[in-house]
């Protein structure tokens, strides 16, 4: 077995019995149906996802993968509790079955959860758009970066991985309606307003006070910043009642116009420059040492390399063996369990279809 | 019609600032009943981070930043710090399904509100933390807002204009993609809750979640065993990719050459037929000047007619949206995505709404952002059923409360 079907896997997963099939691949396809088996989904990839093999070692996990087409799709559709469809409108990665809406109309027991750039409708549905394009268009990428150089998109596709969990969320708490309902739904996630929806107070700073904020790169205030520092790169974020810790940490007396938050923004440089003489000489250890002695936000920036060895990570049982000796993110929160995923394999859709026709597969 | 999917689901909501709080906001537009409860003494500091010019009696109860992810709840005020604040506390547990709070890891150790008293309230209760770095483990000291997270959890590397610089993304992004998560493991919990009658107790680490985000990054460090570095706006696999100019101060577009077709169309539209053969790898090679070429054919022209064209031959295209120019984009506009949520302590503006649009539960923002405590003697009745009287000495207490003292902003 290469996957999870529900069995042998004690104790019970969340999604035991929840049969998905993914449609059209892609990144954010393959990050909802990642988490969906994860958790005990038996998840079916119709065709290739279209991944790389770095996506691929990441993603397809836990998955299997068939050719099927015809009367067989539509068996397997009918005998599925879940679609997530990655298919974008603009076309070219088609696998065959109807679009989104004719989908959940033919069969409304499912939860189909399509993910595509702009939304199955309105006059951009049809746009072509990669993990820039989406992160552009979801008003993040314009607050990112510095001010006097070209907005800048964030790494790891987040557009799409954003997408993704977005994606899993609302499939799981759809499933959680369906079991008690006994209908399922059809969920439109637009990548572009996953992004619109998490500009924090920038977007609402604009529109209710007319108070238009521009990117500030790494530097909002002096006290919530990346810095440079002697090894490498850390920061601090400090509210207003953390900032007399930070004064006392830097060494700079608790003076009104620090500490009041509208003379501040006249004292922004001066006090800029004591945090940045003092991060300048501190390790990222060092740094990382003196947050929770005094309380306060400091971090520093580390890579996956860093991570794959911390060992407060391993301890808490973050990571998966990828089955070669790598490390690799596994459950992304604790105490539900989470499925033992074996690298991908394509099967027959005749071993899929015998087995879901002779169980009771669903959510309830 | 269909009813919402958490329609009957109520949630107490512990949580501040924006991680917890968004994850309540998604909770509340798919039908649950979430309760969000603050102390007189220690509320949501999003309720008065930002300095206000205006003068009125209660800013806290207008404030756009906490407005934009707190409708769909209720407030209520309850001093946790005091024995009887406590006491109502595990009486409203004891009536709900879920606690959620994004504390940092010792508070509610230390407000005596363990696991195990909040289980003994209620035996198959659902509760998720949401610590910066998890309730348990080493790093649970450590104190983190989403910029921290996004440092410490391998994203940020990934992100600079240059391998050697990482650069944080302009939003506290480590909040908002915890909050998905959270939701996402209660759904999980409420469906196991639905098969075996049993609660469900979730440490959710903020900074797991981040990385988990980051696992691509992760996955190519176990292939290859060389660490991932930004790559600024351009692909690593196809060229040419970047962000241009446009006309107009601080306008920008993306493009992305995917294919030798796009960047064919794309040269013949920029005026560079003499390019459009070139091979990817040239492509990579000379990506400087193409960057240059599309530049000049970009910066003269409309953002909108810009993409337009792009989009017209092919070629995956959009506009750097800023926080002006998403409020009116075509197609956010068309699926009617920016809501007014009558508010009357706030004057008429849009807002983000509802990012899952299910077809047949429909779901939309019907109640503003509460204000504080406005909901205290309609959940203490109906829910702790407790009664006028006993509702009047928490009042005198200040155990609730309906408005607050002396407030400093920031």
């Amino acid at each position: 077995v290469t996957t999870h079907d529900g069995d042998g896997v004690d104790p019970p997963l969340p999604l035991d019995g929840v049969r998905v099939v993914e449609l059209g691949g892609g990144v954010p396809a393959g990050y909802c149906t990642h988490l969906l088996a994860g958790y005990g989904a038996d998840v079916v990839q119709v065709g290739d996802p279209g991944l790389t093999a770095d996506e691929e070692r990441y993603l397809s996990r836990g998955k299997r993968r068939v050719e099927a087409t015809g009367a067989e799709l539509a068996r397997l559709l009918d005998q599925a509790s879940v679609v997530v469809d990655g298919r974008c409108p603009s076309g070219g990665d088609d696998v065959g079955a109807p679009p989104a809406r004719d989908l959940f109309a033919q069969r409304p027991h499912l939860v189909v959860t399509a993910i595509t750039p702009f939304g199955l409708d309105g006059p951009h549905a049809a746009h072509k758009a990669t993990n820039i394009v989406s992160f552009a268009n979801g008003g993040i990428m314009a607050l990112t970066g510095e001010p006097d150089r070209p907005p800048l998109q964030n790494g790891g596709d987040q557009a799409f991985m954003l997408g993704g969990l977005q994606g899993f969320a609302a499939t799981t708490v759809a499933l959680v309606g369906a079991a008690v309902q006994g209908t399922g739904d059809l969920i439109d996630i637009s990548l572009q307003e996953c992004g619109a929806s998490m500009l924090e107070l920038y977007g609402s700073s604009w529109e209710y006070d007319s108070v238009f904020i521009e990117r500030t790169g790494n530097m909002l205030r002096a006290e919530w910043g990346v810095y440079p520092v002697a090894d490498g790169w850390a920061g601090v974020c400090c509210l207003g009642r953390q900032l007399p810790a930070l004064l006392d940490l830097i060494g700079v007396e608790r003076e009104p116009r620090f500490l009041d938050p509208v003379q501040r923004r006249d004292h922004n440089e001066e006090l800029l420059v004591h945090v940045l003489q003092f991060m300048v000489e501190q390790t990222k250890d060092e740094l990382l040492a003196l947050g929770p002695a005094h309380k306060l936000p400091i971090g520093a920036v580390r890579t996956a390399a860093d991570l794959v060895e911390h060992g407060p990570l391993i301890e808490r049982g973050f990571f998966d063996d990828d089955g070669a000796g790598g490390r690799l993110p596994g459950r992304p929160f604790p105490g539900l369990g989470w499925a033992p995923l074996a690298p991908p394999a394509t099967v027959p859709i005749d071993v899929v279809l015998a087995r879901w026709s002779a169980t009771v597969g669903g959510p309830a | 019609m269909k009813r919402l999917p958490l329609e009957g689901v109520r949630v107490l909501d512990l949580t501040m600032m924006w991680a917890g709080p968004y994850a309540t906001k998604m909770l509340g537009e798919m039908g649950a009943e979430v309760i969000k409860i603050e102390s007189p003494r220690a509320w949501d500091n999003i309720r008065t981070l930002i300095p206000r010019e205006d003068q009125v009696d209660d800013p806290w109860n207008s404030a756009h930043y906490f407005a934009e992810y707190n409708h769909e709840k209720k407030s209520v005020t309850l001093d946790l710090a005091t024995d009887a604040g406590r006491a109502v506390f595990l009486r409203l547990v004891a009536h709900s399904d879920v606690v959620i709070e994004n504390y940092r890891a010792d508070v509610m150790d230390n407000l005596g509100l363990t696991t195990d008293v909040l289980v003994a309230a209620k035996q198959d209760l659902i509760v998720v933390s949401m610590a910066g770095f998890g309730k348990v483990g080493a790093d649970r000291h450590n104190v983190g807002y989403g910029p921290i997270i996004e440092m410490m959890s391998g994203l940020m590397s990934l992100s600079g204009y240059d391998p050697d610089t990482p650069q944080k993304t302009g939003v506290s992004y480590g909040d908002p993609v915890a909050g998905l998560a959270a939701v996402g493991a209660i759904a999980l919990a409420l469906m196991k809750r639905r098969r075996s009658g049993e609660g469900t107790v979730v440490d959710l680490s903020q900074l797991e979640v981040s990385s988990k985000m980051a696992g691509i990054a992760f996955a190519a460090l176990a292939g290859t065993g060389e660490v991932p570095r930004a790559t600024g706006n351009r692909h690593q696999r196809w060229a040419p990719q970047g962000c241009y100019p446009a006309r107009g101060e601080d306008q920008w577009i993306v493009a992305s050459c995917t294919t030798d077709d796009e960047w064919a169309a794309c040269a013949r539209l920029i005026g560079r037929g003499d390019l459009a053969d070139l091979p990817l790898a040239e492509r990579r090679a000379r990506h400087d000047e193409l960057d240059e070429a599309i530049a000049a054919w970009s910066r003269p022209v409309d953002a909108r007619v810009a993409v337009d064209q792009l989009q017209a031959v092919g070629v995956p295209a959009g506009r750097v949206l800023d926080m002006r120019t998403i409020k009116d984009d075509p197609q956010l506009y068309a699926r009617g995505f920016w809501v007014q949520v009558p508010n009357e302590k706030m004057h008429p503006y849009r807002k983000s709404g509802v990012v899952w649009r299910l077809l047949e539960a429909n779901p939309t923002i019907t109640r503003h952002a509460p204000y504080l405590g406005a909901h205290n003697h309609e959940v203490l009745t109906a829910v702790a059923g407790l009664s006028g009287d006993e509702i009047a000495e928490l009042e005198a207490a200040g155990v609730i409360a309906d408005t607050l003292g002396e407030v400093s902003f920031g």
